[in-house]
């Protein structure tokens, strides 16, 4: 694969996780309950993953 | 007039005199060295010492108490204090308001932080990079809501959200979108969003100004070189403006999941209170509802600390990802 190519993967695939966590914050949030917080707390950490894999490489 | 000089110091001279009496020599040019730094640690220790008994006074010991008071069941007014164990932490367990509250905390704090960050970012690499006419105008309206005063800022939005006279609703009436009509701060699904749009709102220019200072700092040649390499205006947003502001941008991601938490409480208190039945509590303002109106102190101080445990380790957690080595230019 090319290099460009698969950059421009990386960026594609790090845009869906980060709006599927924001989603996932907005949609769990409707019902109350400690599991839909849990939900919420993972797709928190998954952002902050995301932040920190992006980091990596020019860390 | 006579004068006496020393005879210049030879390395011969000095290696004789370092030789005949090392151990004495040092000692006595040691021991005044040593008394001096003893001194300057004194007096940097005095001078540190106000600042460390305000520090312990009003940061330490409140923090502790909160700790400690965590551990008992006060109305917060009677001389009766029971010491309870970890018992509020176990009805926190069962309290569906306090999961509530959490989970409005948690959307908030990532809503209006992504939105915030990305709308600031972007507004100021439009602002420092294109040469818009009137952009000191724009940085100045941007600006003006993080100069308001909270409360004034809820008014602002209380107005604006007005189920009658209302800006949104009228202008939506105007343009014939009337099934668009909410009553925005009174629908439970709408309620916390309305709030998050106040909160963007307040801090969007303040974010923005930082960014922009950081990125008027870059050198232009780095942007024209890139320019000949052929990089479009996103290449070089991402590739060159991001990595050179990142420290700016670490730190202003850390300070704003803090301030985020405080900001959502002011603003919770002052538009909703807390309703419609709850459904834009958050965490700070549920505590000072159980701590002082619910006369359930303890039990508000539970919360209190598992709001401090969360700030700290989400802070803690963003400091460590997006730590890097500062890039000099």
């Amino acid at each position: 694969m090319k290099e460009s190519t698969r950059t421009a993967l990386l960026v594609a695939v790090r845009t869906l996780v980060a709006a599927a966590c924001v989603t996932l914050v907005v949609t769990a949030r409707t019902p109350v309950g400690w599991g839909n917080l849990l939900v919420m707390l993972a797709a928190l950490a998954g952002l902050l993953a995301l932040l920190a894999s992006y980091n990596r490489r020019l860390r | 007039m006579t004068t006496s000089a020393a005879p210049p110091p030879s390395p011969t001279n000095g290696a004789s005199k370092s030789d005949a009496a090392p151990s004495a020599g040092s000692s006595r040019r040691g021991a005044p060295a040593r008394a001096r730094r003893r001194a300057d640690t004194r007096f940097v220790l005095v001078c540190l010492l106000p600042a460390l008994a305000l520090f312990a006074v009003f940061m330490i010991v409140p923090t502790m108490n909160v700790f400690r008071m965590s551990l008992y069941t006060w109305s917060g007014f009677s001389p009766d204090m029971r010491f309870v164990g970890l018992d509020n932490f176990r009805h926190l367990l069962d309290d569906k308001q306090f999961v509530r509250a959490f989970q409005n905390t948690v959307a908030l704090l990532v809503v209006v932080t992504v939105v915030t960050m990305g709308m600031g970012l972007f507004l100021a690499a439009i602002m420092t990079r294109q040469r818009l006419r009137g952009r000191n105008l724009y940085r100045f309206v941007l600006y003006i809501p993080n100069v308001l005063s909270v409360v004034v800022i809820a008014a602002i939005f209380s107005a604006v959200y007005d189920q009658e006279n209302g800006l949104l609703n009228g202008t939506l009436r105007l343009l014939s979108l009337d099934g668009l009509q909410q009553v925005w701060l009174g629908n439970q699904k709408v309620v916390l969003y309305s709030v998050a749009i106040a909160m963007v709102w307040q801090s969007l220019g303040y974010y923005m100004v930082l960014y922009m200072s950081s990125m008027a700092s870059i050198p232009e040649e780095l942007y024209e070189a890139s320019a000949l390499d052929g990089a479009s205006p996103a290449r070089q947003f991402f590739a060159l403006t991001l990595p050179l502001i990142w420290e700016n941008l670490r730190t202003t991601l850390t300070f704003f999941i803090m301030s985020a938490v405080n900001l959502s409480f002011v603003l919770v208190r002052a538009m909703t209170g807390g309703g419609p039945d709850g459904s834009s509590e958050v965490l700070l303002s549920y505590m000072y509802k159980q701590a002082y109106t619910n006369s359930s102190y303890g039990y508000g101080m539970a919360i209190g600390v598992v709001i401090f445990a969360f700030s700290f380790l989400v802070s803690l957690l963003v400091s460590r990802a997006t730590r890097r080595e500062p890039l000099q230019f």
